[in-house]
């Protein structure tokens, strides 16, 4: 019995080691082969770089417009993650802790989202923009990118407000509170944990998009990070080293911002899935 | 909860902003598409009243039909890649050992790279001449292996398949650990009481438990599988020749290059369609099981 526990075990980890190796391999060999010359990467993609091309990432950066990429990234994302949480909070609000004619319809219309494939609504919502006037411009990408996220905020911060004690509300109604104020001052503050999880997962939805970008955004000074990398790739395909060093600049915000905080987006990614 | 008086423009209020921009960015073009894809029109020019005349076209249709069968490839290859192999990864890493949430950090890594960045990615793994796959087979004496992973029909779909199931492995893990960690204590120390452990245990007890998440997990995988865009629109485009084609690329052709807004809408009306109808066919099976 022992010894076959062992062997087991032994085999286990050869299993994990060997899934763990095909996770981080390409990663780390693109990092590796982003520090070499070009002439380096194609006499040997594997040997280490005998010195580190830093001009790699600068030229990088320069020829690739990461610059502009990063500041729309950052600008639209934001945009979007802030009028979500806000809007959707509001919403999860009044649907977890009042009762009204048409509540269960409105939640189960909210919920409805989750189902929907974006890519059935792609050409209307083009010549939604177009008529509006908004192609091509962050607008354009914060509506649909709120629009489609409001589902699940709706569905875990609701799920979360309606666990709270029902005389929660009152000491603010008996000191003269309005709704919105303790929505503002009592339930918000509570609510920190699951805002928490749905902001991260917005933030990560967001980041990464890019069909919206790609049908939506034309011009080159407000493309994103997921788009303008697609398109710098596309025509830079001289240079290997160069895509690599480009990827790399991209991968690093993205890797730490989940080192730092994969516990708490773990625990809301399958918040969001398992109970349903 | 509150009693409703003066508080009903309160509700219609905070409703409100929430529902106009749900309503009218997620759901009112759903039913546009289906309105769009009667007609002719390029996006520009006044639409023209076709009728059926998109789909009966699209049923003629080959390079469709090709895009069908690959979607149904993408939808097996996740459903036989992803989710085997997910749960066998919170099997494994459900129980205390360890490096045990190294791994987890590793396995989920994936999902949290945007497709984008995976597709290029696997770019340059894939890539002929210079590619982290054949310089390993040509490092370890395997050169005859090598391939054009991504530019020869024979290999494409598999290539592709493979970065797929590489970006979503995770995804099932986390979502089945979740599941496993809420199986009462008890009922392991009951199983292993009556002598059941190790595979026997895995097969009769663990899985049963977990039966619902397995369902939703495959829910979720099928669906997912028709919302292949990014990963194939930037490996091939859908080539070549077609090879690599799926609904949604050969929507989003149709409309964006080839500027047929309603030849594409009716694309997408029927990749909502299957999606449905595949969804509602495995949600009902399982239930049918349950019972």
């Amino acid at each position: 019995m022992e010894k076959k526990s062992g062997l087991f075990r032994t085999a286990v980890y050869v299993f994990l080691g060997l899934f763990a190796i095909i996770n981080i391999f390409p990663i780390f060999w693109m990092i590796v082969n982003s520090f070499k010359t070009e002439q380096e990467y194609s006499g040997n993609p594997f040997s280490f770089p005998k010195s580190l091309q830093f001009s790699n990432y600068s030229k990088a950066w320069e020829v690739a417009n990461m610059n502009t990429y990063f500041v729309n990234s950052i600008i639209i994302t934001f945009a979007s993650l802030i009028v979500t949480v806000l809007l959707g909070a509001l919403a999860a609000y009044f649907l977890s802790r009042f009762q009204f004619k048409l509540r269960g319809f409105t939640y189960g219309l909210f919920l409805l989202g989750m189902l929907v494939p974006i890519h059935a609504t792609l050409i209307p919502i083009f010549m939604i923009m177009k008529q509006l006037h908004l192609l091509d411009t962050h607008l354009s990408l914060i509506l649909p990118y709120t629009a489609f996220h409001l589902s699940l905020t709706i569905f875990i911060l609701e799920g979360f407000m309606r666990g709270f004690p029902k005389d929660l509300e009152e000491s603010g109604v008996m000191d003269g509170a309005g709704v919105f104020r303790i929505f503002w001052s009592i339930i918000l503050p509570i609510t920190r944990p699951a805002l928490a999880t749905v902001i991260i997962l917005n933030f990560i939805y967001n980041w990464n998009e890019f069909l919206f970008a790609l049908v939506l955004i034309s011009s080159s000074a407000l493309k994103t990070l997921p788009l303008g990398l697609a398109n710098f790739v596309g025509i830079e395909t001289a240079s290997l080293t160069l895509q690599m060093a480009a990827l790399t600049i991209a991968l690093v915000p993205i890797l730490i911002f989940y080192l730092l905080l994969q516990k708490q987006l773990v625990n809301g990614m399958t918040a969001g899935s398992v109970k349903g | 909860m509150h009693t409703l008086k003066g508080t009903k423009y309160a509700i219609f209020f905070g409703l409100l902003p929430a529902l106009i921009i749900y309503l009218g960015i997620a759901v009112v073009p759903i039913g546009m598409s289906a309105y769009y894809s009667f007609f002719n029109w390029d996006g520009i020019r006044p639409l023209s009243y076709v009728g059926l005349e998109n789909f009966t076209e699209i049923f003629k249709d080959s390079i469709f039909w090709l895009s069908v069968k690959n979607n149904a490839y993408i939808l097996l290859s996740g459903l036989l890649g992803q989710i085997p192999v997910g749960l066998l990864l919170a099997l494994i890493l459900n129980r205390k050992m360890k490096g045990a949430g190294f791994f987890r950090t590793i396995g989920f890594l994936p999902v949290v790279i945007s497709s984008v960045m995976v597709s290029l990615i696997w770019s340059t793994v894939y890539n002929t001449e210079y590619g982290l796959l054949n310089s390993i087979l040509g490092a370890v004496g395997l050169d005859s292996w090598q391939q054009n992973w991504l530019g020869d029909t024979a290999w494409s779909m598999l290539s592709i398949s493979v970065a797929y199931i590489w970006q979503n492995c995770g995804f099932f893990m986390v979502i089945f650990l979740a599941a496993l960690q809420n199986i009462p204590n008890e009922v392991n120390e009951a199983a292993e009481l009556d002598g059941a452990s190790g595979l026997r245990k895995v097969m009769r007890i663990t899985i049963p438990m977990i039966r619902g998440t397995i369902l939703v997990a495959v829910v979720f995988s099928i669906s997912n599988s028709f919302r292949v865009f990014d990963l194939i629109q930037i490996m091939t485009g859908g080539g070549p020749a077609h090879a690599t084609e799926v609904m949604t690329v050969y929507m989003y052709s149709n409309a964006f290059v080839n500027m047929r807004f309603g030849y594409g809408s009716a694309v997408s009306v029927l990749i909502l369609l299957f999606s449905l109808i595949v969804v509602s066919v495995v949600n009902r099976l399982g239930k049918e099981k349950e019972a």
